[in-house]
């Protein structure tokens, strides 16, 4: 491994081979030179890093490197690159109500996402499409006007199958004919099943659990939405035994990810923990002091990512907690640091005597 | 349509009930016995009772209304007396609380019950631990009361419909809107009889003032007392309340006005997280909110802490007076006092301060000349309501005066 590794080399890799040490040499050159990038390119990026980070100038490991509020893609369109080279703002879902965070992609960017997730994925798919069951209705995507972060995140999983089935109809009921014809033709090879875990939880395996399905040649990915599961009490031992007693289905993979950072995304390993993939990699910050935290100790998730290059998204410090469990854990078939998600930071109400009522009416 | 009613009892009613039900209302003479007795009666209980004492909010209402302070009051309203003039109450006062700040409905209703006033208070129908605490009391002492205090006060409570607040607004002969710009602006739609006042009190903006030199003379001990002083101004509401200071001012040279502030901060923050639970939700808050305010003000230095956030703006032209709260402080350094005169605006209301002589306050405000501040204290008493408030003399403000000529006063001047 020579130091001198480049974004290609990191997505030829293969993305759980690098050591957390390897690792964090090659990012804290790629990421030390993109927040140069970004302070050249956005004047924004330039006065928050010259402003709140004025002795960052050569960090000496990953946690020195600036950072930004990942809420701060809700307020602001923050761009790398001229006007004329915006190739598509990506907007994400967002939580009801919220307001949504929007993303400049040109490209080059929206390319190294699509490369980096194509060798995320097929690193547990192999390297050939296979037939892919999406627990979803055809409107997602048909709905032009309501397409969102899921109908782009279900678009660009969409690659990674053939021969698409949607279990589901417009009111999330399960198209029972089409689920059977899809299993007889494909059922006995290895086939791909897709969807946001609440509705792979709450719409499909409530309603196929007693049908006696054969699922277990199928490789469930699945994403997202965690907290209405958590509010059920769900937890990710229930989730994997439910399916593997009424369906076979054994290899299920949730992954992390976020619209601010499409394509680095940080999938679950057999071991049922979250990685990264050698281009990302995350820190555990304590809430109070914002310092890196060590593994064991919960804390605020920092995600890093060499992706971002038209937008200054590269390091972001999330509203999520996460606890780091092992770094090279022995006996993983992954490298880098194995963690989990705890949930979203509780949330807090400021008091005082300020407009709530209007508020309200509006 | 139907309201909750909570005072004199429990029921839902309809508003032609509601308003049959306050026909029997009648005003009382100013500072009516019983009205005082059963203000005392409330201040004991919310100082006695362990079930009000959990909240430092009712406790510090239950001092603020003590015996000793109801007196004092009578005092000034005996002082506001005038040979010539008899003062008597308004009539019905409707009160607009705020929801998020749990005691001002008794702070308002108080100082108008005193008066002699009827009051009318409409309460959100979500009400916090502390308010529900509060209104426990204060329905058991009126219940208990004489008459004159009993049959002089309806709380009721509904969502943002328009057609109780129109109702009641009819039959009152003063409206008090407290809460911010957007509550006052829609709520001023709603028209009152055509005799009837209306007090408002709008969203306001609140700073500190401190002469650097004089803090940078003071022993370690006494800097610790300032800091804790200014905590509880500001976190007491995480800055939300209108009084809450949200910049500071260093007066002074530059290198004092580093130092002190170098200094005052860290003290500020060790008080702090020895004294409230921070929050990682509201770190989180304050992080975004201040990396927002990098980008669209003059800001030049960025110290973050654990319980608060500062930073430093080069000059006040053009200073935004919105604030997201949460334990950001702006601050900024000017070589005197009479500097501030000009970055001052209608919206700033209170001035906590700490080393000026008094002259230099009262020139400043003679300068301002009603421009700017309503209200100047010394660091720690910004919380501390009474009866000049936003620029009203709310004891004069829930009176008439009844103007009585003598023979004299047909006479040409």
């Amino acid at each position: 491994m020579t130091v001198a590794m480049t974004v290609d080399d990191l997505l030829r890799e293969p993305p759980y081979s690098l050591s957390q040490s390897e690792k964090e040499r090659v990012l804290l050159s790629e990421l030390t030179e993109l927040t140069g990038h970004h302070r050249q390119r956005s004047s924004e990026y330039a006065r928050l890093i010259d402003v709140i980070f004025p002795h960052s100038g050569a960090p000496s490991k990953l946690a020195e490197l600036p950072y930004l509020p990942v809420g701060l893609f809700k307020e602001r369109l923050l761009s790398s690159v001229p006007p004329e080279e915006v190739f598509k703002v990506l907007q994400s879902s967002g939580t009801t109500g919220q307001t949504p965070s929007r993303i400049t992609l040109d490209r080059d960017t929206a390319l190294l996402q699509t490369r980096a997730l194509s060798r995320i994925m097929t690193s547990v798919l192999g390297p050939d499409r296979l037939p892919m069951l999406l627990v979803e209705s055809p409107d997602v995507i048909r709905d032009r006007k309501e397409f969102n972060a899921r109908g782009a995140g279900l678009l660009g999983m969409m690659n990674f199958g053939r021969q698409h089935c949607y279990a589901l109809d417009s009111n999330l009921h399960l198209r029972l004919p089409e689920v059977r014809q899809f299993l007889k033709s494909h059922g006995k090879g290895d086939f791909l099943i897709f969807g946001f875990t609440f509705l792979v939880w709450s719409a499909f395996l409530q309603q196929i659990h007693s049908l006696g399905l054969d699922l277990s040649k199928g490789i469930l990915i699945h994403s997202g939405g965690w907290k209405k599961l958590q509010d059920q009490a769900v937890t990710t031992d229930e989730f994997r035994s439910a399916f593997r007693k009424f369906t076979g289905l054994t290899r299920i993979y949730n992954f992390y990810g976020m619209v601010e950072q499409v394509g680095s995304i940080f999938l679950e390993g057999d071991d049922g923990y979250f990685y990264p993939p050698s281009f990302a990699d995350i820190i555990i910050r304590d809430p109070l002091t914002f310092e890196e935290l060590p593994t064991g100790q919960p804390g605020v998730v920092e995600v890093l990512s060499v992706l971002p290059r038209s937008y200054p998204g590269h390091c972001l410090l999330t509203e999520d907690l996460g606890i780091v469990h092992a770094i090279d854990p022995p006996g993983s078939t992954r490298l880098g640091k194995a963690f989990s998600i705890l949930g979203r930071i509780p949330r807090a109400e400021l008091r005082g005597c300020s407009d709530v009522i209007a508020e309200q009416v509006n | 349509m139907q309201v909750e009613m909570l005072y004199p009892r429990r029921d839902t009613v309809g508003l032609e009930d509601l308003r049959s039900a306050m026909a029997g209302g009648e005003a009382n003479r100013p500072f009516d016995d019983d009205v005082v007795e059963a203000c005392i009666e409330l201040s004991q209980r919310l100082l006695r009772e362990p079930s009000a004492r959990r909240y430092p909010e009712l406790l510090a209402l239950g001092f603020w209304m003590r015996k000793a302070e109801l007196y004092r009051l009578r005092q000034q309203f005996d002082l506001m007396r005038r040979g010539d003039c008899l003062l008597v109450p308004c009539g019905t006062v409707f009160h607009l609380p705020p929801r998020n700040v749990d005691t001002i409905f008794v702070y308002s209703w108080l100082l108008s019950a005193l008066s002699g006033n009827c009051n009318l208070i409409r309460l959100s129908r979500e009400r916090s631990g502390p308010t529900l605490e509060l209104l426990r009391f204060f329905c058991e002492v009126l219940e208990n009361a004489p008459p004159s205090a009993r049959e002089s006060t309806w709380i009721v409570s509904y969502g943002h419909e328009k057609e109780p607040t129109e109702m009641l607004s009819s039959l009152c002969d003063m409206r008090v809107i407290w809460g911010g710009d957007h509550t006052v602006s829609t709520i001023r739609q709603v028209p009152l009889p055509p005799h009837a006042r209306e007090m408002v009190f709008a969203d306001r903006f609140s700073l500190s003032a401190i002469e650097a030199a004089a803090y940078l003379d003071l022993d370690p001990s006494r800097r610790g007392s300032l800091a804790k002083q200014f905590f509880d101004d500001a976190f007491w509401f995480d800055q939300m309340a209108c009084s809450s200071p949200r910049l500071l001012i260093w007066c002074g040279d530059l290198a004092d006005a580093r130092a002190a502030s170098a200094d005052f901060f860290p003290r500020v923050n060790n008080y702090a997280m020895s004294h409230k639970v921070i929050e990682p939700a509201h770190l989180m808050h304050r992080f975004l909110a201040s990396s927002l305010a990098v980008l669209d003000r003059s800001v030049i230095a960025y110290r973050r802490f654990p319980a608060l956030t500062v930073l430093t703006v080069a000059n006040l032209a053009a200073f935004s007076r919105n604030h997201p709260g949460g334990n950001l402080f702006f601050e900024c350094q000017l070589d005197g006092l009479s500097d501030l005169a000009s970055a001052l605006c209608r919206r700033d209301q209170t001035l906590t301060w700490f080393g000026f002589a008094p002259e230099d306050l009262k020139n400043l405000a003679a300068v301002l000349n009603g421009r700017a501040i309503d209200r100047i204290v010394p660091i720690g008493q910004a919380l501390q309501f009474g009866r000049f408030w936003d620029g009203n003399d709310l004891l004069q403000s829930f009176c008439r005066q009844v103007f009585i000529g003598g023979p004299d006063a047909l006479l040409p001047v």
